[in-house]
């Protein structure tokens, strides 16, 4: 097995069973409905036309390509786009590094050449991102190819091995028969999604929240840059936009739909199931930069008759974010606001102790109050979450800390 | 009512994009753009005038192209080359253009010199302290900050039509002279025709295309927002050629007609005019001058960094930290830092660096302007965008003549 560099296969010259030069090397195709590594064949550019060369009837292929058939032996090459052309899609095009967490451009392709019984099994094994194979593609045909071996070697390469590469495509139907479905990508954190994406082109953009899961796009929309948020949804369909607006927390969907001009905010909220589509609808009534603005209506209250065990039940039925996890909100007759108790607690009580007796004195603030004395009750009292409470003290949503933290950060 | 609200709301749709085209356009009225105006004032009067207009037509379509590659693509121009035409070729392009760019900002720096020397403050305080202020501003702004700048940087520039109204033009001469053919007997005259191509040269660098289409992406303009965004290149253009055409006009009515053709720059120029235009005219041209340069030289250093290490793929953005961005900072960092320098060494020939820059420049242009070309053609990348066959007609006219005058210029430059 040796590893060749696509750079030095494409204009490679090809000979035939006879040994003749009957073309060169176009470019080589992976088809991953078949193989997500295998090279299906090689592109030839003969006299007489393109033509294609499978693995099964090379040889050798390095700076000379040689096949075990005659020419004339050699099948038409007709385009689809079901395959993936290495030169075409795939070098000096930008690709995601899953492990690097990053978007990178494609300086070559290293493959591996395997000799099985008399002919070759060539394997994409990595993409070259690195000095190595910049210099390759340089000085190729300028310097002689074992000096230049001799010279690449001393270059600590940097490469990003096939698995972690996530591939950019933006045409739809073309990504479904690549295989191309940012899997790598969907599992790394929302705010390295949204680090990605933001460096990535508009089409580009929407074909990343066309594929990933609902879940992680509403996930990275939320991390995203407002600008790039907002263009992100606009550039989706009315359907899908709304079918990732339903799994944001609310208040970050009504901060979007709030941003979003109206037309498209109402086409959105249409779309969306009635009960997200309420708790939507209720927060984009409130001024943005107001405690009603900030909060988010998911969170955690009990009646103030339970107990511990009851806290825990409603914990795993929750399905709001984690930040609201925080605090167990007591609710008397009304849904009014009675007491408080902090996750820690509860994790260090009996089961059957009552909440009543776990609470703590509470912090809350009316529905209208400036988000910037909102920061200031956080500050003030160390707050991880604080109860937004109406006229009548009935609990109308919470505000957690991460939402403190990015209102400051924007607030410039 | 109806008709009303639809004027604000267009209005708004134009203030939501203005921004790249005007500034691209104003920054090419920088040291050398001035210099040579008012040279072509003062040593042709209204003669050369009738040239603003092509000139203003080329820049508008070149520019325009830029603008809508990036509005369609969301890409910069270096990516696409990089995309389309193989690492090669963006390599050799990118260094020539950092090659070229050096030149420019060797000159921008000597702008920002000369001009605040009339005032007699020492360029071992000047440049330092404008190399600073231009790292700072950029490191430390954020694209809507730095825009804000820049597009009031742009609005400064009124300097100079004031200063050509203070001069006292003949409008009617300058008026004539812009609309009617050039004399016979001048375009006959080696040194008139030399003038024209130094002003057709100075107009349309690689650069700009660059920053252009970068500031497009950075903006988020895309290609719904795009025929919107036409205005701004269009109104940007037109704003930059009509400073230009009063520079002209300045030194025309006052140097021209007092036989002062003897200026080598643009703060000569701001000097001779003192006597014949009076303190406020000289303090509008210095200004000018300082204002031009300084901005000029807050932008080639960064769009430098950007479109190079977009197209060799080398992290950048200013996002980044340093150590994440090495290449990117370094750059940009060595740019503003040699480019000031050179300004600091006694008996240095800044004309050689200018020179070689410019040949740089002539010999950069005409890659840079046909891949545009291709690019735009490109039906797979454009879409419904692509250029039509009328405006290729315009562009390849405008390419080819824009080409021969900026290669003309380079021998002619290489011949001194």
């Amino acid at each position: 097995m040796y590893l060749v560099a696509l750079s030095e296969l494409l204009g490679a010259s090809v000979r035939d069973a006879s040994g003749t030069v009957r073309g060169r090397v176009r470019d080589l195709a992976v088809a991953p409905q078949d193989h997500p590594t295998r090279i299906a064949y090689l592109v030839v550019q003969t006299a007489d036309g393109e033509r294609i060369l499978p693995p099964e009837v090379l040889t050798s292929a390095g700076a000379t390509v040689r096949a075990s058939t005659e020419s004339s032996a050699w099948d038409r090459h007709t385009p689809s786009d079901g395959v993936l052309l290495l030169k075409r899609d795939l070098l000096d095009q930008q690709i995601i590094d899953v492990h690097g967490r990053k978007v990178v451009r494609v300086n070559d392709v290293e493959i591996e050449s395997i000799p099985v019984n008399s002919h070759l099994v060539l394997n994409v094994v990595a993409v070259d991102v690195g000095a190595r194979g910049a210099i390759r593609r340089l000085s190729k045909g300028l310097v002689p190819s074992f000096t230049l071996r001799a010279l690449l070697e001393r270059i600590p390469p940097r490469v990003i091995p096939w698995r972690y590469v996530d591939l950019l495509e933006t045409d739809p139907a073309r990504r479904v028969k690549l295989k191309i479905a940012y899997e790598g990508l969907a599992r790394l954190h929302p705010a390295d999604i949204a680090n990605i994406v933001e460096n990535l082109a508009p089409a580009e953009r929407e074909a990343v929240f066309e594929t990933i899961d609902e879940e992680v796009a509403a996930e990275t929309l939320e991390e995203l840059d407002p600008d790039v948020k907002i263009s992100v949804v606009e550039s989706l369909d009315r359907d899908r936009a709304a079918d990732i607006v339903e799994e944001m927390d609310p208040d970050a969907a009504a901060d979007l739909l709030g941003d979003l001009n109206e037309d498209h905010s109402d086409q959105i909220l249409k779309e969306m199931e009635p009960e997200e589509r309420r708790e939507v609808t209720q927060l984009l009534e409130f001024g943005e930069h107001t405690a009603a603005g900030r909060m988010t209506t998911e969170y955690i209250a009990v009646p103030d008759t339970a107990v511990v065990d009851d806290a825990i039940e409603a914990l795993k039925s929750f399905e709001g974010s984690r930040e609201a996890l925080a605090t167990i909100y007591l609710t008397g007759k009304a849904h009014t606001l009675v007491g408080a108790v902090p996750l820690v607690t509860i994790a260090i009580s009996s089961p059957a102790a009552q909440l009543s007796d776990l609470s703590e004195p509470f912090v809350s603030c009316p529905p209208d109050t400036p988000q910037d004395e909102v920061a200031a009750l956080f500050d003030k009292y160390n707050l991880i979450t604080l109860a937004v409470v109406d006229e009548h003290g009935r609990l109308a949503g919470i505000i957690t800390a991460d939402d403190v933290i990015t209102m400051l950060r924007h607030r410039h | 009512m109806g008709f009303l609200k639809s004027w604000r709301v267009r209005i708004a749709l134009v203030v939501a994009v203005v921004g790249p085209g005007f500034i691209t356009a104003n920054v090419d009225n920088d040291a050398g753009g001035i210099a040579i105006y008012s040279l072509a004032g003062a040593q042709f009067g209204y003669s050369l005038l009738w040239a603003m207009i092509p000139i203003a037509i080329a820049l508008v379509v070149v520019q325009e192209m830029a603008a809508r590659m990036g509005a369609v693509t969301g890409k910069g121009l270096s990516d696409l080359i990089r995309e389309e035409f193989g690492f090669r070729v963006t390599f050799f392009l990118m260094l020539a253009l950092v090659i070229t760019n050096f030149g420019n900002v060797v000159a921008e720096f000597a702008g920002v010199a000369s001009s605040l020397e009339l005032f007699g403050v020492s360029r071992y305080i000047i440049v330092p302290a404008a190399a600073a202020i231009v790292w700072l501003l950029v490191v430390k702004g954020t694209y809507e900050s730095i825009e804000k700048i820049f597009l009031t940087a742009s609005a400064f520039y009124i300097c100079y039509i004031v200063a050509g109204l203070l001069a006292h033009p003949d409008w009617k001469a300058a008026v004539v002279g812009t609309v009617s053919r050039p004399p016979a007997t001048a375009v006959r005259s080696y040194s008139y025709v030399f003038m024209l191509i130094g002003l057709v040269g100075t107009t349309i660098a690689p650069w700009m295309q660059f920053y252009l289409q970068a500031s497009i992406v950075e903006k988020g303009i895309t290609a719904r927002q795009y025929r919107t965004s036409r205005w701004d290149v269009i109104l940007g253009c037109l704003f930059a050629a009509l400073v230009a055409w009063f520079i002209i006009v300045a030194c025309a009515a006052t140097l021209y007609t007092t036989g002062r053709t003897d200026i080598k720059d643009a703060s000569d120029a701001a000097q001779a005019l003192r006597p014949l235009a009076g303190e406020y005219a000289y303090l509008l041209f210095a200004a000018g001058l300082f204002n031009a340069s300084l901005f000029a030289a807050s932008i080639l250093p960064i769009s430098t960094a950007y479109a190079v290490c977009e197209g060799l793929g080398f992290e950048s953005g200013l996002d980044k930290q340093f150590h994440e961005a090495p290449v990117f900072y370094w750059l940009y960092t060595l740019l503003i830092v040699l480019g000031a320098g050179v300004l600091l060494i006694p008996r240095m020939p800044l004309i050689h660096v200018m020179a070689v820059s410019q040949v740089v420049n002539g010999i950069v242009l005409p890659f840079v302007l046909v891949f545009m070309l291709l690019l735009t053609n490109d039906r797979e990348l454009m879409g419904k965008h692509v250029n039509s066959r009328a405006y290729n007609v315009v562009v390849w006219v405008t390419v080819v003549v824009m080409v021969s005058l900026t290669l003309a210029m380079v021998i002619a430059q290489l011949r001194m």
